[in-house]
């Protein structure tokens, strides 16, 4: 048993993983699992786990995104909500997140391995594709969504931000519908409803004591409460942010130009017409005819 | 040696340095931003390109925009709304210009006393102030806002209210009206037309009614700086102070250096007493530290820095009140549909608004889709017909509040962006010690340990909570008079775009950094000169004209205290900003 079993149970328990998995519902060898975690594992198969996880981490920021805005898309048919015009996913907005996530906002190692780590604890029973059967490896230790984090972990590979969000956003899904950790794409949280993904938002805005305070514990002190804190701002701006670029230029924006290449998406949506740009034709006078006031 | 160092170059620090250089003191102002040199080449005027928090052109940041942001930990659901560069804040701003009201100053005997947040007033009058407000009013210059189609709409729906237009400065009871704003008003083609050929000055002078001043104002088309329509202190006091011996006999102009962040205030013994001695500072492309001294350094780096940087130089804290009683205006926002367009995307962004004394204000707020979007995503109250985050409130808005999402989101916006009318709660929210500025346990920048910004949304005080509650509920009246058809209450999660009150001054020195003169009680020669020097939320009216007022006040005393002068408020004549003279001399210098 690894030193970090302990905590990983009582996280999995906290998170009411524990029995669903550990139970009939999915087989899970948790135990097994968390025992498989720590070795090093050849970089061939890291060569196979990294593009798996990549994919897994799309589609999570797929199915969020459509959350705030849907469309024409897969995702948005599997929430529920399909429409007839276009949404985030025409606008791009899973890149604009990876891209903002990713590059601008910092995120110690000291706070993304411990939580990555202790959210693959709850992730062992997500089977993940890895393309690699005919090479003739041994993929059993990493072909769960936790069984590759604790690959990557274990052989020092730093996490970006956006993949320690979306192991976290997958493992909500488990714990609002355990039945998501199996079916088609790759990742549980866009195996959600519409309905069910608000409730995954639910747990993480609420600051939900069992997870975040799962994930608090395993952290060193004196980041200790910055995990409940990032929490709550995680959960507020995962909407905002796919919201915000989904309507905005961002997509079409020629950095070279500064300007749009065609209409973006949201701007079709919400008919919004910016004109020239420098100035329109809307004053319509002073109000009482009053052009200044006393003291 | 320099006589003044100012610290940051944003809504407030530009007014020390030019009143200050004005005077002949030599001045060297620092700022950790940009300065926005050729906004033709640099900027775009679309929402992501200019307002993404992390990478827009208008970010609290270096001037490299290839480089992460300034880091704030934000341990809870909220935005943090700030600038740097030359201009600060102010090159978002609306440049509505309101006066604080009077129940917010020591001594004030209105009816309505006990309606304030009484255990944090201002430690003197409201008449000291006025002759300050007035030297500002005269200097930005501030005037009567026009109305574009939302203004129209919105004083219809103020017509119902039952509250008489205000015509005066000074807000003496409920009332509604015209924002005073800092916008030079349209003249020429300006306002009535979109043919881009006269948009360009001088066929076309002030406000253009682009509706881009959230992203930044450069209109009309080639206007000098110091006439440019909105009157951001890059605009504004920064051309008057780098130029301040154009105009001004005895003036010296500012030295000015940009892209560079203090990181350390110095102290030591100055006759007998701890006083802060000059300050190091880091060039943010090179790295390189520099340091100079003065007889007198001013904080102004913002509500949030000023205590970061405070806290970073280990600077005495006695009371510890560095940092705390940090006011927002508890922002709410109310968002009218209509059936037919009201412009929500055109003109200046707020140009009408209603104010309540012992309550707060509201005020009509134009935006384009992206932040359209953003705000109605934005809530405390979970996700409408989904879950409540143990809120969800009911009252004469259209179903419970939270954020609109999906299917919701989209069908609004579908109905078009320009169809929306949006009122914005400016909220007379309390001092209280445990919303504040602390240092992070995240990993530090090259400045030093980063803040944490810290606003308990659930733990405000009652009379904040009725205070909003009050507004939102006439916000919705407004909306309905004015003919929406669905009306929708987001109960916004802090959205911090007015910052205060955390290094404030105070009657008493038990709850409070900064003395009446707005110098530090714990360090001598260190004033702070921005929002945080403010005593309290101001009543909820927008903050920076008092801010500046009280900069120009600081600025005196400084002048008199360490510099032997006489005021000059009561006995001289404020130069407007667009003084020719300051039109010339910056374009000797290419500025
Ligand atoms: C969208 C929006 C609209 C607004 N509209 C209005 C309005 O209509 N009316 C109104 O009154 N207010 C408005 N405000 C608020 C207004 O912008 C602020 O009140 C004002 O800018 C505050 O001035 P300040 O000097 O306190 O801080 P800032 O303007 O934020 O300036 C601080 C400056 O200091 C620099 N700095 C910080 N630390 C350091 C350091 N260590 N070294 C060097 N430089 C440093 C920063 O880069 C920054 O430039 C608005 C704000 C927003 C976001
Ligand atoms: S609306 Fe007027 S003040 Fe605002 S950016 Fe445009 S021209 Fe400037």
């Amino acid at each position: 048993m690894t030193e970090a079993e302990p905590n990983r149970r009582a996280f999995l328990t906290r998170m009411g993983l524990f029995g669903v998995l550990a139970g009939a519902a999915v087989a899970v060898p948790v135990a097994a699992h968390a025992g498989s975690s720590g070795g090093t594992v050849p970089s061939l198969v890291l060569d196979l786990v990294r593009p798996a996880l990549n994919t897994v981490s799309r589609q999570t920021y797929n199915a969020l995104t459509v959350f705030a805005v849907p469309g024409q898309d897969e995702y948005s048919t599997r929430q529920g909500t399909p429409r007839s015009e276009p949404g985030a996913i025409e606008a791009r907005a899973t890149d604009f997140m990876l891209h903002a996530l990713d590059n601008f906002v910092p995120f110690p190692d000291e706070l993304a391995r411990p939580i990555a780590g202790t959210l693959a604890a709850g992730l062992g029973g997500v089977p993940i594709t890895l393309s690699g059967g005919l090479l003739g490896l041994d993929l059993s230790a990493v072909d769960s969504l936790g069984g590759a984090v604790d690959a990557l972990l274990a052989n020092d590979e730093v996490l970006p931000l956006s993949m320690v969000v979306a192991l976290l956003l997958n493992s909500l899904a488990l714990r609002v519908n355990p039945l998501s950790a199996t079916g088609v794409l790759q990742s549980p949280f866009a195996r959600l409803t519409y309905a069910e993904k608000a409730k995954a938002f639910s747990l993480l805005e609420g600051g939900d004591s069992t997870l975040v305070g799962a994930a608090d514990s395993d952290v060193p002190e004196p980041l200790r409460e910055t995990v409940s804190g990032l929490s709550g701002y995680v959960g507020g701006s995962l909407l905002t942010f796919s919201a915000f670029s989904t309507y905005s230029e961002w997509a079409v924006f020629s950095t070279g130009t500064r300007s749009v290449t065609g209409v973006p998406v949201g701007w079709r949506i919400s008919d919004h017409d910016p004109g020239v740009l420098d100035g329109w034709d809307d004053l319509r006078g002073y109000y009482q005819n009053r052009k200044a006031v006393a003291a | 040696m320099r006589d003044v160092i100012v610290i940051g170059a944003g809504g407030c620090g530009p007014v020390v340095a030019k009143e200050l250089a004005a005077h002949g003191l030599d001045v060297l102002l620092l700022e950790g931003g940009p300065r926005h040199a050729n906004p033709r080449q640099e900027w775009s005027l679309l929402e992501n390109d200019a307002s993404h928090l992390l990478n827009g052109y208008l970010r609290a940041g270096p001037q490299d925009r290839s480089k992460p942001a300034w880091y704030r930990e934000l341990p809870q659901n909220s935005f943090l709304w700030q600038v740097a560069g030359v201009g600060g804040t102010t090159q978002h701003y609306f440049g509505n210009c309101p006066r604080a009201y009077p129940g917010v100053f020591s001594g004030y005997a209105g009816a309505d006393r006990g309606n304030y947040d009484v255990g944090h007033l201002f430690p003197f009058g409201y008449s000291d102030l006025v002759p300050y407000y007035e030297w500002v009013e005269a200097t930005l210059p501030v005037s009567t806002a026009p109305m574009g189609t939302k203004e129209t709409v919105y004083f219809r729906g103020c017509e119902t209210l039952g509250i008489p237009v205000q015509t005066t400065k000074t807000t003496k009871g409920p009332s509604y009206r015209p924002q005073e704003n800092a916008i030079l008003p349209p003249g020429g083609h300006a306002g009535l037309t979109t043919d881009r050929s006269k948009l360009v000055f001088p066929l076309s002078t002030g406000c253009t009614f682009c509706g881009h001043c959230i992203q930044g104002c450069m209109q009309p088309i080639s206007v000098p700086r110091n006439l440019t329509a909105r009157r951001s202190t890059d605009n504004s006091y920064v051309p008057m102070g780098l130029t301040a011996n154009a105009w001004s006999p005895q003036g010296k102009a500012v030295t000015l250096v940009t892209d560079s962040m203090v990181t350390k205030i110095h102290t030591g013994l100055v006759d007998g007493r701890l006083s802060a001695t000059g300050v190091t500072w880091r060039d943010n492309g090179t790295g390189e530290q520099h340091r100079e001294d003065a007889r007198v350094v001013v904080l102004a780096g913002g509500a949030v820095e000023s205590p970061r940087l405070w806290l970073n130089s280990g600077l005495p804290n006695p009371n510890d009140w560095v940092g705390r009683g940090f006011t927002d205006h508890y922002l709410d926002l109310v968002c009218g549909v209509f059936d037919d367009e009201v412009g929500n995307s055109k003109g200046p962004h707020s140009s009408a608004r209603c104010d309540f004394p012992g309550y707060g204000a509201l005020q009509n707020v134009g935006i384009g889709p992206a932040i359209q979007a953003l705000a109605m995503t934005s809530s405390d109250s979970g996700i409408r017909g989904q879950y409540t985050n143990g809120r969800g409130l009911t009252g004469n808005w259209d179903g419970a509040t939270g954020r609109l999402a999906a299917t919701e989101l989209k069908d609004v916006l579908l109905h078009g962006v320009d169809r929306i009318l949006n009122v914005v709660t400016l909220t007379d929210d309390d001092v209280r010690p445990d919303n504040r500025i602390t240092l992070s346990a995240m990993p530090a920048d090259e400045n030093g340990p980063v803040p944490k910004v810290r606003m308990d949304q659930r733990g405000r005080s009652t009379r904040s909570v009725r205070n909003r509650e009050f507004l939102a509920r006439k916000a919705v009246d407004l909306l309905r008079g004015a003919g929406a058809k669905k009306v929708y209450r987001m109960d916004l999660a802090p959205l911090m775009m007015h910052v205060h009150s955390t290094m404030r001054m105070g009657v008493s020195e038990t709850n409070s950094v900064l003395d009446a003169n707005a110098e530090s009680r714990a360090v001598k020669r260190l004033f702070v000169a921005d929002n945080s020097a403010l005593p309290n939320s101001i009543g909820g009216p927008n903050p920076t004209l008092t801010s500046q007022a009280l900069a120009t006040r600081t600025a005196e005393k400084i002048f008199r205290n360490y510099f032997g002068g006489d005021p000059w408020v009561t006995t001289g004549a404020p130069v407007v900003s667009t003084d020719q003279r300051i039109t010339r001399r910056m374009a000797e210098l290419g500025l």
